[in-house]
């Protein structure tokens, strides 16, 4: 993984300082509250609805054993022995006091972690796919283009005070695990005809209020044109995009009210200005950050291991987490496992300090000290020997962390909803509990196939649940807490926006609401078809019909 | 109202804040106006006529490319910043300097703290910050943060292109 220069750990340690002082100016009254909401938010930190919640950056989900061990610390020294992984692969601590997180910054940043830009309206933390590496298919890796794009955005002077918050993730996969067409800039490698790597660059996707997919502005950008690019669609938006109104401030608004193609050549003509400068990458840049991911050093006998199919043979319960959980690796002999961070009625992506302390263990001994986060809240070991796979496995059943229910709707996305948030409407983290509960029948939902389930506590949209297979948005009835359901909604390379059912549901109905959708599905499904591509087929109706039936 | 020009504070600044073109009767020929860009669209004969040095204050929501055959008239263009979470201005800063203006650039408005080295590095060399936020320590402002990922009016180079690096 990247590993900071002298420069670049100056850069977060004065950033630190900079933002003790900015804690110490506003807690002596010198700094308005407004002011310090959108300093304090430029650097992760929300006033919630019972504390203050910090949410540092890991970028392009991407951490360290010795990271993670940082932040289990912090979640004891400071917060209340856990975090939270959100859907955009960072991490949030829900009960740090105001006062603190200088102090806790200062930790973090002697592991090279910082929660610069992970909130407010500027360029925030970049995602990208959690198979980067790994993927059979893949262009190149993406995280080193990823990483590019961090170094740009940190700190730039001109794009803190944007219309809104502004989200760049990169794939290098047809997939697009990193859902490319619902970023404000999908960036995705690509080959031209002439077999050189560039970018598709896709602008004005979201969720939120207006869900919009990306549009397509340029077919192939060269590599080395990469920062200027963005610098002119950022320089765009900033100057035009809309500040009267929040709720249409984000660019794809902009883009939508232009037009793709007038918005295009808006950002060509100032891309011709900008395209020679000293912002073109020069090789050796690229290279120098490439050369930080390498593959690490697989062994070249691990497939020549006997004793992993072994136990596929003589361990049921082993090989249906190998089947659920765990994604083919390029290099023969090993996989890449997922750690299912969806404990049975826990709140979707919370870990403990002793969970996440073990889990760094864990890296240490089977996959070369690294851990990623996934934007559906789960962590991955991407190398892990296929000889090692039955003692992690054991290591994870005891830690709660083998669920094997990835891709089901036990793996669902939720937000934390009015349990935590001030934004929210509606609770999410009890409606996760009563699905689950509803839903213990693993082998019924291995049966059922893929579904993603998704549900967010309002209209701002954090879980994505516009794109979830099953959306679920909760909203409030006076004083009630409803839930409305979409259906068809993807985030991947067939990217759409869900549909919705109909009139929302009270609390006690979610999940028999979702039994009834499923049994729908069951009854009209063709052999073998997922439930996203049965909702293609036929619509909502057949779903709306039976859900929305009179009693009888 | 206290100045910072060059990143230093500065007291004696004789320029003249016009916002209505009635105003402009009551100072002399030779007075340096700074005058708002409505006023400049309704009166640039009789501006262009005086003796004293122009400069324009410009909203942050036109096109600074019609500034360009006219940015010579102009000692000082004055940016706008009317709230703390409006950027408009470091865009507008930056895009003129690359057309060429190299008089000053003033930040007037929401100037405070927190947003003067970005303003710095987008080509603004001149700050006006209200009085009840203004101290003599806000310059450490400038200093708070020694490295640039990107380049800049003050340093065109990206960290990968600067020196020693």
């Amino acid at each position: 993984m990247y590993v900071y220069s002298e420069l670049d750990q100056q850069l977060i340690d004065e950033r630190v300082e900079q933002y003790r002082d900015q804690t110490q100016r506003f807690l002596a009254g010198q700094i308005p509250d407004e002011e310090f909401r959108i300093l304090r938010l430029q650097n992760g930190l929300y006033i919630q609805t019972h504390a203050p919640m910090l949410r540092v950056a890991i970028n392009y989900g991407l951490l360290s054993s010795a990271q993670l061990r940082a932040l289990a610390k912090v979640s004891r020294d400071y917060d209340k022995n856990y975090a939270h992984f959100t859907t955009r692969q960072n991490i949030q601590f829900n009960w740090p006091a105001l006062e603190a997180v200088p102090d806790i910054l200062a930790d973090l940043a002697k592991v090279q972690m910082h929660a610069i830009q992970t909130s407010g309206s500027c360029i925030r933390s970049v995602t990208s796919d959690h198979f980067a590496g790994i993927a059979a298919g893949e262009i190149e890796d993406p995280r080193p283009w990823s990483e590019i794009i961090r170094q740009w955005a940190a700190l730039h002077p001109e794009f803190a005070y944007l219309p809104r918050k502004f989200k760049i993730a990169v794939t290098a996969c047809e997939q697009d695990r990193a859902a490319t067409q619902v970023h404000d800039i999908g960036v995705r490698l690509v080959r031209n005809e002439a077999g050189e790597t560039g970018f598709e660059v896709l602008v004005g996707g979201g969720l939120g209020r207006t869900p919009m997919i990306g549009k397509q502005i340029r077919a192939f950008l060269p590599q080395h044109d990469l920062l200027s690019y963005l610098e002119a669609i950022l320089r765009v938006y900033n100057l035009l995009g809309r500040r009267d109104n929040k709720y249409k401030a984000r660019i794809k608004i902009l883009v939508d009210a232009m037009g793709a193609d007038a918005f295009r050549d808006k950002v060509e003509a100032e891309w011709l200005q900008i395209r020679d400068s000293e912002l073109k990458l020069p090789q050796a840049e690229i290279d120098r950050v490439k050369g930080f991911f390498q593959p690490p050093a697989y062994q070249a006998d691990a497939a020549s291991d006997t004793s992993y199919a072994d136990r596929l043979a003589s361990d049921r319960d082993f090989a249906v987490w190998i089947e659920r959980n765990s994604f083919e690796h390029k290099v023969p002999g090993y996989r890449a496992v997922t750690l299912a961070i969806k404990g049975l009625l826990k709140a979707p992506g919370d870990v403990t300090d002793v969970q996440m302390d073990a889990v760094a263990d864990l890296a240490d001994r089977y996959n070369f000290g690294e851990i990623r986060s996934t934007h559906e809240q789960n962590l991955v070991f991407a190398h892990v020997n296929q000889a090692d796979l039955y003692p992690l496995w054991q290591a994870l059943v005891e830690l709660d962390l083998a669920r094997p229910v990835i891709g089901t709707i036990n793996d669902m996305i939720a937000c934390p909803g009015l349990d935590f948030c001030s934004l929210a409407n509606a609770e999410t983290l009890s409606v996760a509990r009563q699905v689950q509960t509803k839903f213990d029948d693993l082998d019924y939902l291995y049966d059922l196939g893929e579904i993603k389930l998704r549900m967010s506590g309002c209209i701002n949209a954090c879980a994505h649940h516009h794109v979830g297979h099953i959306g679920i948005l909760g909203v409030d009835k006076k004083g009630e807490s409803y839930y409305q359901f979409t259906l068809g909604g993807s985030s991947n390379a067939d990217a759409s926006l869900g549909k919705v059912l109909g009139k929302s549901i009270p609390l006690d109905q979610v999940a028999d609401t979702l039994a009834t959708i499923l049994d729908v599905f069951v009854e009209i499904r063709n052999e073998g078809e997922r439930f996203i591509d049965t909702v293609r087929r036929v619509g909502n109706q057949p779903f709306k019909e039976r859900v929305y039936a009179p009693a009888h | 109202m206290p100045l910072l020009i060059n990143q230093q504070p500065v007291s004696d600044d004789r320029w003249i804040r016009i916002t209505d073109a009635e105003q402009l009767d009551q100072h002399g020929d030779d007075a340096d106006l700074l005058v708002d860009w409505s006023v400049y669209r309704d009166c640039f004969d009789a501006l262009l006529a005086r003796t004293g040095q122009l400069g324009v204050a410009i909203p942050n929501d036109i096109d600074v490319a019609e500034l360009r055959p006219l940015q010579t008239q102009f000692a000082v263009i004055a940016v706008d910043f009317p709230s703390f979470a409006d950027g408009r201005a470091f865009s507008q800063a930056r895009l003129l300097r690359r057309q060429g203006f190299s008089g000053q650039i003033r930040a007037l408005g929401d100037v405070t703290w927190d947003r003067l080295r970005f303003m710095h590095r987008c080509g603004i060399d001149a700050m006006e910050i209200a009085q009840d936020r203004y101290s003599a320590e806000m310059t450490a402002a400038f200093s708070e943060i020694g490295v640039c990922n990107q380049g800049g009016v003050d340093d065109p180079n990206p960290i990968y292109r600067q020196q020693g690096v």
